[in-house]
């Protein structure tokens, strides 16, 4: 390259050929490679349609931080959606984990849930103050759809979409075209990936006010609040325990912003009360489907983004005509 | 882009790309709107005859546009509203191309439908929207602000189309939505409207799974009220609306994917794919073919007869009737609409877009039937039509900047510019040509030579400079200084496709050193801000195409180390000047951190943490490469290097502090001072074709004409003739008006005025200085104060001849030629302008972000002036009536500089070049006006704080009692004011009429023109003017303007005193005085919004004003 010296004519022949080659041949082996990739990424979202017939399959997952046991969680999750959870407190004063396991599975089969979604959730919580036990579960005729998966899942079957239109008998004529193919294409890859690796950023308020604080049986205590969210590979759940903060306190009130994770001693105002995190328990679980899935985004990111190059290492030779 | 700039634009022979992604065409069948990948909107006229011509581009989207639909009903004011990717949504008003609304939101929509229930919504409803997203979002039609959703409590999820039913029997407007799942939902519209005014949560009323995917589109057969058609991707289905019933199902062809329909009439249905073909079917009802005792039977019983989806199934059956095709070279996807109109003049039009930017048309036949023998029957493309056509079909208009380059290659070809750069300061403009040369020439000259008639022989005489250096196309420059005054005038850096940078010296014109980077093309050329500096002296990057950055020292000329290890393309170059670091934010949204002074790899991060390190780095400088590729961040960096903060702009003439704060720190980040005249070199995505916009600052060039005489003036200069003092003080007047708004301009102006003692000043004390008047002066001295604090440094001298070519040239462009010869003529004689080639590409900014520019062929687009070709640059037949309305409404002693017709011409030519652009900038402010005060108003609303919308308005009445106040300081001229308030009210009531900026500008231009010269016209013209030379010229001027300035001066002084003693006491008398003026403007929002229901057209802000000009003067 650094030669400085502009193409000959059989070199510009040559070009053209390996060009045209580019074009006919590789671009479309590049999108049945990208094709077979996200079809196998949305197998793991299990989309309705894509194939798989019937409701789709349910996975538990066991929620548990390493250090701390202060909350256990089970959550159960079809699709994009969770549809059993239970929270549980410090393992040593229940039932051993097998156990446990086998209420949560006995209780999904009493259930037929038509939809995928986030069903059953069991929270167990210790009490710091009096070692008091507290557990939770979803109440049976409730569903809480992971908003983050269903989007994810979405984008997916958006690029599919694109990329199916455009098969073997489809000519492209200049490699504007398949930038601007794969500009669309990679602009919902990356929406992909960001919805699963950046998890909403809520405010205190909004997690109150959030379906998902209604959805336990018993009703959760107005000092608890639960978030269930996607962060990369990892299913969290983080249980927020609340205090109120007395009117003629002397602390400063001042109202935390949004985030993923509060810490302890975020404000907020809720109804006319004003309260403030005491404890945070987040514990959280590897969803290897999940993390599949990222690979598979990353992976065909960097094919849709190679093909690009390829393209752009051509327009180097005849940049004034639509190439 | 601001409203006073004009703009220009040299389009070249080459259209810029527009790959349709949205398309519409308006109700009054009259224009065509197509949105773009690119980002840009495009207008294109319709004629009667279905031909089709583009009129303008729309700039303000950054990113792909998604959607378009319309905003308003459409008969009383033709809005269209468009969304993109980035989430951001614009109103735009499609007769004039101005952008009327906007915002963004986190949401991307990729359907809107408008929906307005006249008897239960006030205001001007909603849009209806869906995108990626759960569920429907309600978005008020007007602010654009979120009203509430829809939510649905079965199985939420993103919503593919939509469609509102208006079903007369059952009296109820509802909306019909398939999710992408394929479940159909119906909300109730018409009966929810006070719920969702009430924020509570309305859920669907129905649901049905459809059993299909990709949903394209959804509509209702309102002929029969019966039918629902459903488009999917791979089939078309017709359900039963009572039940939803599935009645047929039609399977497409193996390959081939349906991307939407409509109903055509009872029983015909047209289906389009994305491949650009479409299908009429005639659905088929057994019941009617078995006789007509059956049909009246089943129409009888209808009602009570049962739906049953079963016995209906087997009597619905489709025919194909007719198609449609594209010829052979077709590029996907194809975006297409029907257009059903039953009105007469109206036809029944198919209509689809292309990406290659390819508009085709067919007519509908009223009755489509097939061939005799039942075969489909084709039916033929009537119009089709690309943006390229109109640049070939009009190449006179599409001069390029660069086009007399050509000449020098031999006649091989036209020249291709990969890349060019605007040198402010020298006024050069620096072309990268595709076969590695490097031109430099004169901007203005190249302008005028591509634009002006005669520009041939300034062709020949054109100064320029080639640098050859590269040998493959140069594809990003460099012109440091422009960046930092502390580096080297003389050099320019060029990067080209064969990453080879090289760094020239631009006045001798050789090579001081050549860089090899052997890193793939040369994308980007790069400055480190000043802050950061290694080893005290700034660092280039370039950035290469195969995603690695280069860092070069130029003062040591030396490679300092280039970062590779990138997988995907950078987007962001960040500093962190204190540890050194170069942070390199990449297109999959991971970060690089490089440690400069070793080259090594710092860190590696994705995700989370990523954004975390780019945030937090921000207070440190930043570069985005990609802003220099997108049209609408151009203007952002133009914006930037135009040092007029925006939120001072719209506040009105005095921002509240802590705007100030905001504007200064603006001011600051913006070193480099534009003139009056810049070059904007404009790029679109995925394309190498490039344009110019010429951009001509009206207040700037005012004030620079004066200034620049004050600069070089010499005190010795007397004064001639008895009349001058009096000119300046009307002068004066204006020149306040122009200072308002122009804080950072007239930042130099108080220390001329301490060095120049106001000595010369006759004493003017007359005590006719008013109140009024001193409440002007204290306002002008707070703008003094705070243009001290943002701009401490004087502006740059800017070359005389230059600011008075610019004012020339732009003359030229905003003249109509052609109206009338001997005019013509005159105007080249006296004024010593040249006449257009053709008519000229204008531009109209709406705001900083968002401006329209006229294609070649605008001028075609209006029906009545094809037939008059000697007409050239007129914009429309309107300007002549209303350029008779200004004369008659102008008093033969106006505020033209009389009584100079007998001086030398030259002194003439130039007072008058300055006269008309300030009647210019005052016209476009006037006329501006409403949008601005709109915006505020509605930006007022939006914040709901009582305080900003007291305010907000209040600063702008005080703005415009300005202008009164100033007509009527001029009371030692009676009659004046008088005529001055009679054109002011006139060009308000044009503004109410809905007329462009542009047209009244140009009427303004003409009967001014006219009226002047008209004098000339009598009088012989004497043979001496055209050898008189430029310096007199210049002399002649400048006593004129000094005397201005003194004038300004004492009357500086004179409120300066009074402020000084009484200061607090004064301003508020002023401000009373002030309110007491315009108590009838104040009571404006009141009145527009009882107006507001039963005017179409423009913002009705002053139709109060508009009352009283019909009654006066129209």
């Amino acid at each position: 390259m650094a030669t400085a010296m502009a193409p000959t004519v059989v070199e510009r022949i040559v070009l053209e050929e390996e060009f045209r080659w580019l074009l006919h041949d590789e671009v479309h082996a590049v999108l049945r490679q990208l094709q077979d990739i996200l079809k196998e990424a949305s197998l793991r979202f299990t989309l309705p349609g894509s194939g798989m017939e019937g409701p789709a399959k349910q996975e538990n997952f066991i929620l548990g931080s390493c250090g701390t046991d202060q909350v256990k969680g089970v959550l159960t999750l079809q699709g994009d959606a969770l549809s059993q959870a239970w929270l549980g407190a410090k393992p040593p004063l229940f039932l051993p984990l097998a156990q446990r396991l086998r209420v949560a599975k006995s209780r999904r089969a009493s259930l037929c849930p038509a939809n995928p979604t986030l069903t059953y959730q069991d929270v167990n919580l210790k009490m710091p103050r009096n070692n008091q036990l507290l557990h939770f579960a979803f109440r049976e005729d409730k569903q809480w759809k992971l908003q983050q998966i269903q989007d994810a899942r979405n984008h997916v079957s958006q690029a599919i979409y694109l990329l199916n239109n455009r098969d073997e008998s489809y000519q492209f004529r200049t490699g504007a075209e398949v930038l601007k193919l794969m500009d669309a294409v990679m602009l919902q890859l990356t929406r992909a990936r960001n919805r699963l690796t950046t998890p909403a950023t809520l405010t205190l308020p909004e997690i109150a006010a959030s379906g998902l604080t209604r959805m336990f049986a018993p009703a959760l205590p107005s000092d608890l609040l639960v978030n269930v969210y996607i962060n990369l590979n990892k299913l969290c759940l983080t249980v927020y325990q609340l205090h109120a903060l007395q009117p003629n306190s002397t602390k400063n009130f001042r109202p935390a912003g949004g985030s993923v994770l509060h810490s302890p001693g975020a404000m907020f105002e809720w109804g006319s009360q004003r309260l403030e995190v005491s404890h945070v328990h987040k514990v959280e679980s590897v969803i290897p489907w999940l993390n599949d899935a990222l690979v598979f985004f990353t992976v065909s990111l960097q094919l849709c983004q190679q093909l690009k190059d390829k393209i752009s290492v051509f327009s180097s030779y005849w940049s004034y005509r639509p190439f | 882009m601001r409203p006073s700039l004009q703009a220009v634009a040299l389009w070249g022979k080459k259209a810029p790309s527009h790959s349709i992604t949205a398309i519409m065409i308006t109700d009054d069948q009259q224009t065509i709107v197509t949105g773009s990948q690119e980002g840009q909107l495009c207008l294109w006229s319709l004629s009667p005859e279905l031909t089709i011509s583009a009129k303008e581009l729309l700039f303000g989207h950054s990113a792909s546009v998604t959607c378009l639909a319309r905003a308003r009903d459409f008969s009383k004011q033709p809005y269209v509203v468009s969304a993109d990717e980035n989430g951001e949504m614009c109103v735009w008003n499609v007769t004039n191309g101005q952008c009327v609304e906007r915002t963004t939101h986190p949401y991307r929509h990729t359907a809107i439908c408008y929906y307005h229930c006249s008897f239960r919504m006030t205001g001007e409803g909603w849009l209806l929207c869906c995108g990626e997203y759960q569920d429907i979002l309600i978005i008020d039609a007007k602010t654009l602000a979120l009203v509430h959703t829809f939510t649905s409590s079965q199985s939420p999820d993103w919503i593919n189309c939509m469609c509102v039913v208006h079903s007369m029997r059952i009296q109820e407007d509802s909306l019909l939505v398939v999710s992408v799942t394929g479940e159909l939902k119906v909300w109730d519209l018409s009966s929810s409207i006070n719920s969702i005014q009430e924020k509570q949560d309305v859920y669907e009323k129905e649901s049905k799974f459809l059993d299909s995917l990709n949903c394209r589109t959804i509509r209702f057969c309102t002929y029969t009220e019966r039918l629902l058609l459903v488009v999917f991707s791979k089939c078309w289905q017709i359900y039963d609306y009572c039940d939803f019933s599935l009645l047929r199902t039609e399977v497409s062809q193996s390959g081939q994917f349906f991307a939407g329909g409509e109903v055509l009439a009872a029983h015909r249905i047209i289906i389009w794919t994305e491949d650009g073909h479409s299908y009429i079917y005639q659905l088929l009802n057994r019941w009617a073919q078995m006789g007509a005792a059956y049909k009246t039977f089943s129409g009888l019983s209808k009602s009570i007869y049962p739906a049953d989806g079963r016995v209906l199934k087997e009597t619905i059956y489709s025919h194909l009737l007719c198609s449609t095709s594209v010829q052979e070279n077709k590029s996907l996807p194809f975006v297409m609409g029907y257009m059903n109109e039953r009105k007469e003049p109206f036809y029944k039009v198919l209509f689809s877009g292309e990406v290659s930017g390819r508009i085709t048309l067919w007519h509908i036949p009223d009755v489509p039937v097939s061939k005799f023998d039942g075969s489909p029957r084709e039916i033929p493309i009537t119009t089709t039509w690309t943006l390229q056509d109109n640049f070939d079909k009009h190449h006179i208009m599409s001069q390029s900047i660069i086009d007399y380059f050509s000449g020098f290659k031999g006649g091989t070809g036209t020249v291709v510019v990969t890349s060019s750069e605007y040198v402010p300061s020298l006024d050069k403009l620096v072309c990268g040509c595709e076969d590695g040369d490097i031109f430099i020439t004169q901007a203005l000259s190249a302008a005028k030579a591509g634009l002006l008639e005669g520009g041939s022989l300034l062709k020949d005489s054109l100064p320029y400079k080639v640098l050859k250096g590269h040998h493959q196309s140069v594809i990003s420059l460099l012109y440091p200084h422009g960046l930092s005054s502390k580096l080297d005038q003389s050099w320019l850096v060029s990067g080209d496709q064969d990453s080879c940078v090289i760094m020239w010296d631009i006045f001798t014109e050789e090579i001081l050193h050549k860089f090899f980077l052997e890193a793939g093309p040369v994308t980007n050329l790069l400055m480190s801000p000043e802050n950061f500096r290694l080893r005290s002296d700034q660092v280039v990057f370039c950035v290469c195409s195969d995603h690695s950055v280069a860092l070069l020292h130029l003062e040591e000329k030396r490679f300092l180390f280039c970062a590779r290890k990138h997988l995907f393309p950078v987007r962001m170059i960040k500093w962190h000047p204190v540890e050194n670091f170069l942070i390199v934010g990449c297109a999959d949204d991971s970060v690089y951190i490089w440690e400069i002074e070793t080259g090594t790899l710092e860190r590696h991060e994705t995700g989370e943490r990523a954004r975390i390190i780019l945030n937090c780095c921000d207070d440190s400088h930043f570069l985005k490469p990609e802003s220099v590729l997108s049209v609408a961040s151009e203007t952002h960096k133009h914006k930037s290097v135009e040092q007029r903060p925006s939120s001072s702009f719209q506040f009105g003439p005095i921002p509240c502090p802590g705007l100030q704060v905001e504007s200064s720190c603006k001011v600051v980040n913006a070193k480099s001072f534009s003139g009056p005249f810049n070059v904007l070199p404009v790029k679109t995505k995925w394309s190498n074709i490039g344009f110019h916009i010429l951009l001509f600052d009206l207040e700037n060039l005012v004030e620079l004409l004066l200034m620049t005489t004050i600069c070089d003036s010499d005190p010795s200069n007397s004064f001639n003739g008895s009349e001058i003092p009096r000119r300046a003080k009307s002068t004066v007047e204006k020149k306040t008006l122009t200072l308002k708004r122009n804080k950072t301009a007239c930042g130099p102006l108080p220390a001329e005025a301490q060095a120049k003692p106001a000595s010369e000043t006759p004493a003017q004390g007359d005590n006719s200085i008013t109140v009024s008047e001193e409440t002007d002066g204290i306002k002008r001295q707070k703008k003094m104060k705070s243009s001290k604090k943002t701009h401490p440094k004087p502006s740059r001298k800017v070359d005389a001849n230059l600011i008075i070519d610019a004012a020339k040239l732009l003359l030229s462009c905003l003249l109509p030629w052609g109206v009338d010869n001997e005019l013509d003529n005159l105007c080249i004689k006296h004024l010593n302008i040249l006449k257009l080639q053709g008519p000229v590409s204008l531009g109209l900014a709406s705001n900083e972000d968002h401006f329209s520019l006229m294609l070649p062929g605008w001028d075609l687009c209006n029906a009545e002036m094809k037939k008059d070709y000697s007409k050239v640059n007129l914009f429309s037949n309107k300007v002549l009536d209303l350029s008779n309305k200004y004369t008659s409404a102008l008093p033969n002693q106006a505020g033209m500089p009389r009584g100079l017709e007998n001086n030398r011409d030259s002194l003439h030519e130039s007072n008058t070049l300055v006269y008309l652009l300030r009647r210019l900038f005052l016209v476009n402010k006037l006329v501006n006006m409403p949008v601005e005060l709109a915006h505020e108003m509605d930006s007022s609303f939006k914040m709901e704080s009582v305080h900003n919308k007291m305010k907000s308005p209040g600063n702008d009445i005080l703005h415009i009692s300005s202008f009164y106040s100033h007509l009527r300081n001029g009371k030692n001229e009676p009659h004046i004011p008088e005529a001055d308030i009679s054109l002011l009210k006139l060009i308000s009531c044009w503004r109410d009429q809905s007329v462009q900026v542009t047209e009244a500008i140009q009427a303004v231009l003409l009967a001014e023109v006219q009226q002047h010269l008209k004098t000339l016209r009598k009088t012989p013209v004497n043979s001496q003017p055209r050898s008189m030379t430029e310096n007199e010229n210049y002399q002649t001027m400048q006593t004129q303007s000094k005397m201005e300035w003194a004038e300004e001066l004492e009357l500086q002084c004179i409120t300066d005193h009074l402020s000084l003693q009484t200061s607090a006491s004064l301003v508020k008398h002023g401000s009373n005085s002030n309110s007491a003026n315009f108590q009838d403007t104040e009571d404006m929002p009141d009145r527009c919004v009882v107006k507001e229901s039963e005017s179409p057209g423009e913002p009705r802000h002053r139709s109060w004003i508009a009352k009283m000009c019909f009654c006066k003067l129209c």
